[in-house]
């Protein structure tokens, strides 16, 4: 099974200076980029998704990260996109933080044991690696971080 | 110490791959040995033997949904947990659960 996060994502997937005023603003314009690339088919539904997982247990992990994801039927094909926002967004996050840093997980139902779930589940095992983090939080670029994505996925 | 541990969240996306993470992060600066079943979105991973949990001096159960083959751990002394809190607080989860391993 294949897991290197950098073969299922390019700088596409990332989007620095989001500008999202709250977490519904984020989620939605995090949306109208997959939908833009071809991976949902529908921004509103997919975001009504994302918030209704949301609703259930925040998904701010602390730490100003937050992944929201959905397994929603309007992803056409899993896949993930971070984004950097400048401002901290309000994400009643475990410790409290406000996000800076997103990565939103888009999943397809249909999905099961194949490698884009493989590389979600990298991912976040990653995020709990303090290194990982701090690295991510500190590049400054979308060739940084797809850089440091990539090697993560690369060394398991 | 032995530990063994399961992990499940609602959607099997995220949260099952942290809480692992997390309890194998903590389980290593304990000195614990520790060996963690995910049961997330792409199933059963890294399965438990009956072995295993046999010898385990305690188990963890980081889940927010009902673990599967949950038989295989009768008479064991088990610490369940969401997994947020041991996403946010992994190390106090590895301690309580050695804790719990002692009698303390």
């Amino acid at each position: 099974m294949n897991d290197k996060i950098g073969e299922f994502i390019s700088e596409k997937n990332i989007v620095l200076n989001l500008g999202a005023l709250n977490q519904s603003d984020a989620i939605q314009k995090l949306a109208t980029v997959l939908k833009k690339n071809g991976y949902i088919d529908d921004v509103l539904a997919f975001q009504n998704d994302v918030l209704e997982r949301e609703k259930a247990s925040t998904t701010g992990i602390g730490n100003e990260l937050a992944i929201p994801h959905g397994k929603s039927t309007h992803v056409i094909q899993t896949t993930m996109m971070f984004a950097r926002n400048e401002e901290g967004i309000e994400w009643n996050s475990l410790d409290g933080s406000k996000v800076k840093n997103i990565f939103l997980m888009a999943v397809s139902p249909e999905d099961k044991g194949n490698e884009h779930l493989k590389m979600l589940a990298t991912l976040s095992g990653e995020l709990m690696d303090d290194d990982f983090v701090e690295a991510i939080k500190k590049a400054d670029s979308k060739e940084n971080i797809l850089k440091i994505l990539q090697k993560r996925g690369n060394e398991r | 110490m032995k530990i063994v541990g399961i992990t499940a969240c609602i959607a099997g996306i995220a949260h099952t791959y942290m809480a692992a993470a997390n309890l194998k992060k903590f389980a290593k600066k304990e000195n614990c040995e520790i060996k963690i079943e995910t049961q997330g979105a792409m199933g059963i991973e890294n399965e438990l033997t009956q072995a295993e949990i046999d010898e385990a001096d305690v188990v963890i159960f980081a889940v927010d949904t009902t673990v599967q083959n949950e038989d295989r751990f009768n008479e064991k002394k088990i610490l369940e947990v969401g997994t947020s809190k041991v996403v946010k607080d992994g190390k106090a989860t590895i301690q309580d659960a050695i804790k719990l391993a002692k009698g303390e």
